[in-house]
């Protein structure tokens, strides 16, 4: 296992330690993968996102 | 498990690590397929060798491997973004579109677009499914100034598109807006301040006057229609001001907005880029501001640009905007036809390479989310960083953005920020909680 890369910008501002820092987990694993026909066609200027109203 | 996963697991390099800032769960991700698991972070070290997590990957990866090839090689285009002018009634800061074509340039001819329309229609016949229509977005510069070619065009293929129309707003007059909403045309407006002052700063006519007061009786006349939206472009000029834009947005019942960072392409817009940390400040903040209002009223104000970050993580092929991803849609899934009747892969290309793959230059290659933002925009990059095989212009706004939706997924709260029923038509494909 590589070294953990930090993803936050270095300004972000950190927070303080609490006690739920110290507790477990609910799930000791969360991951989902959703699939469908892709079909966005959005782009930075303009962006439909409801696929329904976009048939 | 299959042995290209068992191999990589062996020798440590099959999951890239995050630190999402969350207090319980950090992230691990293969990039090569933008695959992603949030594990216990006091045990994330173990997570390369966790049996559970492993076996399900290996079942999964080659599904996964092949979806996300689909995605980024194997689309055809479905949507067409239309520039029935050259010409802007405004003269924003930021505008990507050069000076002397939205100024002086030319209209498109009604019997050109109409033409134009007609071999797009029989294109997109060939490409697309019959069960499917292809989507046509009138675009800028400002549409309207050639209305009547724009409401021809609607009209005269009403039966062979769904249309949809990003305006500026000020030509928008209760004629116009009857005609749009009564066929049912998706409509984007734009605004960049809670108040004129802090609108004009970016967004003006060319004799200099305000023109946010019209945009306001936009936004009141499309209250209650389906399909509409505002955009907000982030500047160095609004940015303490996006929590009120947010509440302005949901108190006037906005839909869905998006909270653009501008487009570096010209260098006016460079003048007001805000850097990436506070952009990403400012940007969650008025987040965390949507999610508290929607929280007291049970009504959502979608903060589209940051929605598809969000769903690009849970489902990869639901996303909506297809500048997040890499290579991005221009040319892929959508193409812009200009006024000159010319093709390009986007408004933003014009005139420039075509070629950008996200895997295959640095940082970018080595980046554990790439395939979550896509490190847009290619046009962006080539103007003001030197090349294709550069990064975008906001790289750490996207990490902060990536790193806040896996923070919302950990927490159970992704669907407050997505539309009601944004996975229908979704298949769940993979789940561990």
């Amino acid at each position: 296992m590589p070294k953990i890369v930090s993803q936050v910008a270095s300004n972000t501002v950190e927070t303080q330690p609490t006690a739920a820092q110290h507790a477990q987990p609910v799930a000791p694993t969360i991951a989902i993968r959703k699939s469908c026909n892709p079909d966005g066609i959005g782009l930075s200027h303009y962006v439909l996102m409801d696929r329904k109203a976009a048939k | 498990m299959i042995a290209a996963i068992a191999e990589r697991a062996a020798r440590g390099t099959l999951f890239q690590a995050l630190d999402i800032g969350h207090p319980l769960y950090a992230a691990v991700t293969d990039p090569q397929t933008a695959f992603w698991a949030l594990v216990d972070k006091t045990r994330i070290h173990e997570a390369g060798r966790d049996p559970a997590l492993l076996a399900a990957y290996g079942a999964m990866v080659e599904q996964f491997s092949r979806e996300l090839h689909a995605l980024r090689f194997g689309l055809k285009p479905s949507g067409v973004y239309l520039n029935p002018t050259e010409r802007c009634n405004l003269n924003c800061t930021y505008c990507y579109l050069p000076d002397s074509q939205r100024s002086s340039g030319s209209h498109m001819p009604v019997e050109t677009l109409l033409a134009s329309l007609g071999k797009l229609r029989d294109y997109f016949r060939s490409v697309m499914p019959a069960d499917r229509k292809p989507r046509a977005i009138f675009h800028g510069a400002e549409p309207l100034m050639n209305q009547a070619a724009v409401f021809a065009a609607i009209d005269a293929f009403a039966d062979d598109f769904v249309f949809g129309l990003q305006t500026n707003g000020t030509l928008l007059d209760d004629a116009a807006l009857d005609f749009l909403t009564s066929r049912n045309v998706s409509i984007g407006l734009s605004l960049d301040g809670p108040v004129a002052g802090i609108t004009d700063a970016t967004r003006r006519t060319w004799g200099g006057k305000s023109v946010h007061d019209k945009v306001l009786r936009a936004m009141e006349k499309l209250r209650g229609y389906g399909s509409w939206s505002v955009i907000t472009t982030c500047t160095t000029e609004n940015l303490p001001y996006l929590t009120h834009m947010v509440e302005l947005f949901h108190a006037n019942e906005v839909p869905t907005c998006m909270l653009n960072t501008l487009r570096c392409t010209l260098p006016g817009a460079r003048g007001v880029k805000p850097a990436d940390g506070d952009m990403g400040k400012a940007f969650f903040v008025a987040l965390d501001r949507t999610y508290e209002l929607y929280q007291e009223t049970g009504r959502k104000l979608m903060v589209a640009n940051f929605a598809n970050i969000l769903i690009g993580i849970l489902a990869p092929t639901a996303r909506r905007l297809m500048c997040d991803i890499s290579p991005c849609g221009g040319g892929r899934a959508f193409f812009a036809l200009a006024a000159d009747g010319s093709l390009y892969p986007c408004s933003e290309f014009i005139g420039l390479p075509t070629t950008r793959d996200v895997d295959r230059f640095s940082p970018c290659g080595d980046c554990a989310i790439r395939h979550f933002c896509g490190s847009p925009c290619p046009a962006e990059a080539f103007e003001m960083n030197g090349g294709m095989d550069k990064i975008g212009a906001f790289c750490d706004f996207y990490k902060e953005q990536v790193n806040y939706a896996l923070r919302l997924i950990a927490d159970g709260k992704a669907d407050d920020y997505l539309w009601d029923g944004w996975d229908e038509g979704t298949e769940t494909i993979f789940v561990m909680s």
